[in-house]
């Protein structure tokens, strides 16, 4: 490894390592040039964005949410505006599982940017077929696994709802797939901490926290709910806090990767959730406003880092933490 | 399409709550097209959140013209720009209307801020020596759109819900007069406007007896919540008989026979 961050002797800075691996315990491993992610459902296919955004300099990019039979949606009114955030009830509207391996995984195999594919199931054995079928297809580096998409239930519970049908979800796939595992929490919980020890424990490499928040807008006018849908799912920076809050726990209480998702919208951010514990980022609602947000922090991290003579960013991983309970490869600055 | 850093170059109130922006630049102006939109960002903070799509209302070699209707917070700051401020603008963008090569008589329907991209067809259907009748309507007076932003070729109708100027009732009401007489039709404007256009010039569709099978073409600006703007977040679709499609990559321009109404508005 290249020392990274150090003055050379003729004065210039060599640029500060940002790589960063989300399955360190993973056979193939998740390595990313850099720790900042595009979340699932902001990003669609990757392609759509590609005539406005150096895409392969992204660290990841989570597909659109992938169910096993291709999905319509939901009716709109679909998405709101809510201060500083939105709400969304899309439903999962998507290509399905053929529709990726036959059209998407063929362009995503010619990126240098990895693919995160981000599977949704209504019972587990749905998980088990989306696992199992993309386990080895070329073009995609790992799976997010999304219990928690508040816009479908399984009998009227979510899979995310519990330990035991999150750990579930997770041992099903982790049997079927030797790809990366990213299991995607739910914000909606009563104690996420529990969930996120059970998930690890069931075999995921990494986590993804979080989802969106369940919310709902009322139209005044109508006097009824604004989305079709009723209730949508609440992202932006109005939810940053929250998340920050939970990454900041749960990266307390388990020893594999965390991916902050909520609210990311510049380097500040990114960094407020590093701070907290992450080991990367998801930017999300933020791809709609600028959809150069990404690539935008990545540049700001690595001034960040050179700014402060910090060579590699796991030096900054959870160096808000309390400091007994700082991770041990974290070098206190 | 590409974002865009624009400078402010006008800014008139035409109506009541709309304005007539003008930016200067050239790509937008070479690559924009009758139909098409811009989405742009509110301010550099983070709320209000979302870009707000905004109709090309007149298309120049050096820039657009674009209509804005400052009706909520995020619309209100891009209808308040000042001459020299910059906008961040993404465009152009979506499916523009199409004029047949032999289409010579065109008749459109605008309701209310839905007139704006209409303005810029009707301008390119004069340029190519059409005749064109712009139907307009309005609640009240005070927002019909002003026939001195028209080029003067333009034949112009004009109905308010309220009867205060033109036709008393609904502009939709002013169609079958033109439609013997019109090879295409055009309409943007409030959803039950556009499903009453269909009505009008597709009533077997709708299961009126008796009625003859139209095949002229009817090409319709759908309104919808938007969200990227990109295609991306499946925010804005419509029902359409080859399932929910993006207003803003598969629209905003639909054909007439394309659409299934129930539903698409509550």
């Amino acid at each position: 490894m290249p020392e990274h961050g150090v003055a050379s002797k003729t004065g210039t800075a060599t640029p500060p390592n940002l790589r960063v691996n989300l399955a360190p315990n993973n056979i193939h491993g998740l390595e990313l040039s850099n720790p900042v992610l595009v979340a699932s459902g902001t990003f669609g296919y990757g392609t759509e964005y590609q005539s406005l955004v150096d895409i392969q300099r992204i660290g990841a990019i989570c597909s659109k949410g992938i169910t096993v039979r291709p999905r319509a949606g939901n009716p709109p009114p679909r998405i709101a505006e809510t201060p500083a955030g939105m709400l969304n009830a899309i439903g999962l509207q998507n290509v399905g599982l053929r529709g990726v391996v036959v059209e998407k995984a063929p362009i995503w195999e010619r990126w240098s940017v990895p693919v995160i594919a981000n599977i949704s199931g209504e019972s587990i054995a749905e998980f088990e077929e989306l696992a199992g079928t993309l386990d080895g297809v070329p073009g995609i580096a790992g799976l997010e696994v999304n219990i928690s998409c508040p816009n479908i239930r399984d009998g009227g519970r979510l899979f995310a709802d519990d330990a035991g049908s999150a750990a579930a979800v997770t041992r099903a796939c982790r049997a079927v797939s030797t790809l990366p595992l990213m299991v995607k929490l739910s914000p909606n919980v009563g104690n996420i901490v529990e969930i996120a020890l059970a998930v690890e424990a069931a075999g995921a490499d990494a986590l993804s926290v979080a989802n969106t928040l369940l919310g709902m807008l009322i139209d005044v006018d109508r006097r009824r709910p604004y989305l079709a849908n009723r209730t949508g799912g609440l992202s932006g920076p109005a939810v940053r806090p929250v998340i920050v809050r939970m990454v900041y726990q749960i990266t307390q209480a388990v020893s594999i990767p965390v991916v902050g998702v909520g609210g990311v919208t510049c380097t500040e951010d990114a960094l407020q959730y590093v701070l907290a514990g992450a080991t990367a980022v998801q930017v999300g609602t933020a791809n709609f406003v600028n959809p150069r947000t990404a690539t935008e922090i990545v540049d700001g991290l690595s001034a960040y880092l050179q700014q402060h003579a910090i060579a590699d960013i796991s030096e900054l991983i959870g160096a808000a933490h309390p400091p007994a309970a700082r991770p041990a490869v974290t070098t206190p600055v | 399409m590409d974002l865009h850093r624009v400078t402010v170059t006008a800014n008139e109130e035409i109506m009541p709550q709309t304005h007539v922006v003008d930016v200067a630049s050239p790509l937008l102006g070479k690559s924009s097209k009758p139909g098409q939109f811009v989405h742009i960002r509110c301010s550099p903070m983070w709320d209000p959140l979302l870009r707000r799509p905004m109709s090309i209302f007149r298309i120049r070699p050096d820039g657009v013209s674009l209509m804005v209707r400052a009706v909520g917070d995020g619309s209100q700051i891009i209808a308040a720009s000042a001459v020299g401020a910059e906008l961040d603008v993404l465009g152009p963008l979506g499916r523009a209307f199409t004029i047949d090569p032999s289409a010579r008589r065109l008749a459109m329907v605008g309701g209310g801020y839905g007139v704006a991209p209409l303005v810029a067809l009707a301008t390119e259907a004069i340029g190519r020596g059409c005749e064109v009748v712009l139907l307009v309507g309005a609640a009240t007076a005070d927002y019909v759109f002003p026939a001195d932003e028209l080029p003067t070729d333009v034949e112009y109708g004009v109905a308010t819900v309220d009867g205060s100027l033109g036709h008393h009732g609904f502009v939709t009401e002013l169609l079958p007069r033109y439609l013997d007489w019109s090879d295409a039709v055009y309409a943007c404007g409030p959803t039950p406007m556009l499903e009453a256009v269909a009505r009008i010039t597709r009533p077997a569709a709708f299961g009126v007896a008796g009625a003859m099978r139209s095949q002229k073409p009817v090409q319709l600006a759908m309104e919808q919540r938007m969200g990227c703007a990109m295609g991306v977040c499946l925010g804005c679709v419509v029902m359409t008989k080859n399932g929910y499609q993006r207003v803003c990559r598969d629209g905003p321009v639909f054909q007439a026979d394309e659409m299934i109404w129930d539903g698409l508005h509550a």
